[in-house]
């Protein structure tokens, strides 16, 4: 088919469309439904007896910032990701809090050894964590796939990896509102290791969650 | 940003709209664009190619019409599309290259396409109606009944008067031999 052919049969019966929303708007409607649910999950497991103590040290605050930052702007880059014109630097965002949790932990790991020996990075099974994360952020993924869907299928992949590392790090920073665990080494397995797993299993589900849309010319063709 | 922008995007904010005209004028506005940017970007690519780039990125801003922030210049997105769906496209394209060779270049005789080479000859209906003859009665009638012919067992049983057991021992037996004739082996 020649191209001008193409545009004479995608300008005839043209339909309306609603642009959508810009990002900004969309990743605080993905907050203003993911955060209730976050918490809700957190209220029926129940606060954790020393929450009030946790919440003044600053090594629990960082983490719990930088597990927020790397939701928020996991949420940021997968809507970005969808569309077609954002830069790329937008899309690798949430690396830098990722990193910044990653090295809170890490820092943390270092502190005990130092403090205990190699007893002080002592790995035990968690049989929590992987369930407890998923079920903290299971309504921020359905919210994020909704968004997604409708707002661009491009770097579908992509889109859905930051959309999972925006749930499960949601997931997590609701998890240690009402689970103890304070060893860093397992929350480095068990918590980032979750998170990273829920990410990459939404990654490789891109395609199917984030179909391109049927070519206008069947709908032509029909 | 390009003089046209402003253009374009009033052009694309009438396409949201469902206004045809504007959308269509968009799209021939933007065909040059298009075919210029993918040849830039796409060097080695023949004009096909960049045709076929052309085409689907065109699909593609149809479908992602409501994608386009009216705030936002228009040839960003356009172009972030072409770069998008080009890439999709080339890669399966020489995805399919890779898998596939051209039929123009081969000349009609050629055994290149057959997917057995020995089969003409193996499957010869001269060669297996001989090997056929060649069979003893009783499993020749039994190969003709039930393999040629396509006769149930219980129907060349009544025509030939053979029992339905002896009926299968003699088609497997035929079977085995003319196997052995044509070389096929075990």
């Amino acid at each position: 088919m020649k191209t001008e052919q193409l545009i004479a049969i995608l300008s005839r019966d043209l339909t309306p469309v609603r642009p959508i929303a810009p990002v900004g708007r969309r990743v605080l409607l993905w907050l203003a439904l993911s955060l209730p649910a976050a918490a809700l999950v957190t209220w029926h497991a129940g606060l954790r007896p020393d929450l009030a103590a946790r919440l003044i040290e600053p090594h629990f605050l960082l983490t719990e910032a930088a597990a927020l930052l790397t939701a928020l702007t996991g949420a940021y880059a997968a809507l970005c990701a969808g569309l077609p014109d954002q830069p790329r630097w937008k899309l690798w965002l949430p690396l830098a809090p990722f990193a910044l949790w990653l090295a809170t932990l890490g820092q943390q790991c270092w502190d005990s050894f130092l403090r205990l020996g190699p007893a002080g990075l002592t790995l035990t099974t968690d049989t929590m964590c992987l369930p407890a994360i998923a079920e903290g952020g299971l309504v921020p993924a359905i919210v994020i796939v909704i968004l997604l869907r409708r707002g661009g299928w491009f770097r579908a992949s992509h889109a859905c990896l930051c959309g999972g590392l925006a749930a499960a790090a949601l997931g997590t920073a609701a998890l240690n509102l009402y689970h103890i665990e304070d060893a860093a080494i397992m929350v480095i397995v068990w918590q980032l290791g979750a998170v990273a797993l829920f990410s990459l299993i939404a990654a490789l589900l891109g395609r199917v969650v984030l179909p391109p849309p049927a070519s206008p010319l069947a709908a032509e063709k029909n | 940003m390009s003089d046209e922008d402003p253009v374009l995007r009033k052009l694309m904010a009438a396409a949201q709209r469902g206004e045809s005209a504007s959308y269509a004028r968009l799209l021939e506005t933007l065909l040059p664009i298009l075919r210029r940017a993918a040849h830039g970007r796409w060097r080695a690519a023949s004009p096909a190619d960049i045709e076929d780039v052309v085409q689907e990125t065109l699909l593609a801003l149809h479908n992602a019409r409501h994608l386009h922030d009216p705030a936002r210049p228009v040839l960003p997105f356009v172009l972030g599309i072409l770069k998008l769906r080009g890439a999709d496209v080339l890669r399966r394209r020489h995805r399919l290259a890779a898998r596939e060779s051209a039929l123009d270049d081969l000349p009609e005789t050629s055994t290149a396409l057959a997917t057995n080479s020995e089969q003409e000859e193996v499957l010869d209906a001269g060669t297996l109606r001989a090997s056929i003859e060649r069979l003893s009665p009783g499993q020749r009638q039994a190969i003709e009944m039930t393999k040629l012919q396509g006769m149930s067992l219980e129907e060349a049983s009544l025509r030939s008067g053979m029992s339905i057991a002896a009926l299968k021992v003699a088609t497997h037996r035929g079977l085995l031999a003319l196997r052995k004739r044509l070389g096929g082996g075990q």
